[in-house]
């Protein structure tokens, strides 16, 4: 266990720093989807490399910005992002929906590896509504495949600034009976299971909440799966699938 | 916690509540902060003002992101510039023009406050700290370190950077890292 640990905190140490890239930042949000939220070793070892990441920022002399970067601060707050707002409606209005109902607690929803804040769902819901109204932040939509109802699509957010994941539907069709939906990431064609499978609630509604950093990843896909198997590659086949592209694995293309 | 975070934690409840003024209040706290680390990482005047600006919008757009729970407010933010700025490098595709540069950092030592830059005196001592710890570790682990941290290499390019095995790389961050949480929080 002693060695594993060794492994793992390495994984950690360059996570804090934003130093992994390829099969070490797959294997690193593997552990912190699946093994750091059990392991306070790891939860405080984290913690403390992540608060030495910080504190590293100040190293470098301080500098005065310029009298002008307040003012323009100040007009993005004020800005009303019009054509954002427009082209986010849609999208705001299913992930608002589905986020006033967790709220209520009127849905259940999978948390990849938030388990420690089940009972934090309002916040879950305005970390939603408040990614949408982010400038930074692209909602991506996760088209049905092959016989999959084009109606049922996903809502995927993710902040970049707090590493976070959002599923969104609301049209979600039932699998078939002992199956449930797994997420995978990809990069580069090779995928890797992400988080827990996930059954739609009776009306359809799903919110899945995941800490993972997508910029990893330039692909996401959505399969169904046998309950209690632990699948290594998407089923291809399954009856219900959904499938993006993402903006991200910079960070492979960067070192390449 | 020191007054000077429990000051942080009011200002940040504050922003959160809406308020303008406590949001210029912490502006002018860490905003020399934040731009003097985003110009040591991105190297541009105009590239290091963006990531401030994204930083503290997003800053007001989501304050719930921080969570006091998991440390202090200072290095949160600090840690939401370094990712920005990162995250600018790495997108612009600046990282390859930039290796001689990075590999031939600037040390810190010696790096001192501008004239004209007023900051709270907990930064400064903090600042002091951290260099001096910084300054501690052995050349080859600070090496990885700086050209991780402000550098925005990942380990697989410092490995090619340095003519090392990755795990080396590795082996160095975890060390460096691990030395630094000792010297500066000596008691946990």
């Amino acid at each position: 266990m002693e060695l594993d640990h060794e492994r793992i905190e390495e994984l950690l140490a360059g996570y804090a720093l934003l130093s992994l890239d390829g099969e070490d930042a797959v294997e690193a949000d593997r552990l912190l989807a699946e093994h750091v939220p059990t392991c306070l070793r790891c939860r405080q070892t984290l913690a403390g490399f992540q608060e030495l990441a910080g504190d590293i920022g100040l190293t470098p002399a301080p500098a005065l910005p310029p009298d002008l970067l307040l003012p323009r601060i100040h007009r993005g707050i004020d800005a009303v992002p019009v054509t954002q707002r427009s082209r986010r409606g849609a999208y705001f209005a299913v992930a608002a929906s589905v986020a006033a109902l967790v709220a209520m607690g009127g849905i259940s929803f999978t948390m990849a590896n938030r388990a420690s804040r089940a009972e934090t769902r309002t916040q879950t819901a305005l970390e939603i509504v408040n990614a949408l109204r982010s400038p930074n932040v692209t909602p991506v939509t996760l088209d049905a495949q092959g016989t999959t109802d084009d109606a049922s699509s996903f809502l995927e957010v993710d902040t970049p600034d707090v590493r976070t994941l959002y599923l969104v539907a609301d049209a979600c069709p039932q699998p078939a009976p002992g199956m449930a939906y797994q997420v995978w990431l990809g990069a580069n064609g090779s995928f890797v299971p992400y988080g827990e499978m996930f059954r739609p609630d009776e009306l359809g509604r799903v919110l899945f909440e995941g800490e993972v950093d997508v910029a990893h990843y330039d692909e996401i896909w959505i399969t169904e799966e046998p309950i209690g198997s632990q699948p290594t590659e998407p089923n291809a086949e399954s009856a219900h699938q959904w499938r993006a592209t993402l903006d991200g694995a910079d960070e492979a293309s960067a070192a390449a | 916690m020191s007054e000077d975070e429990v000051e942080d934690l009011e200002l940040h409840r504050r922003v959160a509540a809406g308020d303008r003024a406590a949001f210029d209040h912490l502006y002018q706290r860490y905003g020399p902060a934040a731009y003097g680390l985003a110009l040591r990482i991105t190297a541009q005047e105009n590239l290091a003002q963006e990531v401030v600006q994204d930083a503290f919008l997003a800053l007001w757009r989501a304050p719930e992101a921080f969570d006091p729970a998991r440390g202090a407010f200072r290095s949160f933010f600090l840690s939401l510039v370094h990712h920005r700025a990162v995250d600018a490098v790495r997108r612009e595709e600046r990282l390859r023009r930039r290796t001689e540069r990075a590999s031939n950092l600037e040390p810190v030592r010696g790096e001192d406050v501008a004239e004209d830059v007023v900051e709270a005196a907990y930064l400064g001592v903090r600042r002091k700290e951290v260099r001096a710890a910084l300054e501690v570790l052995p050349p080859e682990q600070r090496q990885v370190i700086e050209l991780a941290y402000f550098g925005g290499h990942t380990q697989t390019a410092i490995a090619e950077i340095l003519r090392i095995p990755v795990g080396t790389v590795k082996t160095r961050t975890l060390a460096a890292m691990r030395k630094m949480r000792r010297v500066m929080s000596p008691g946990e």
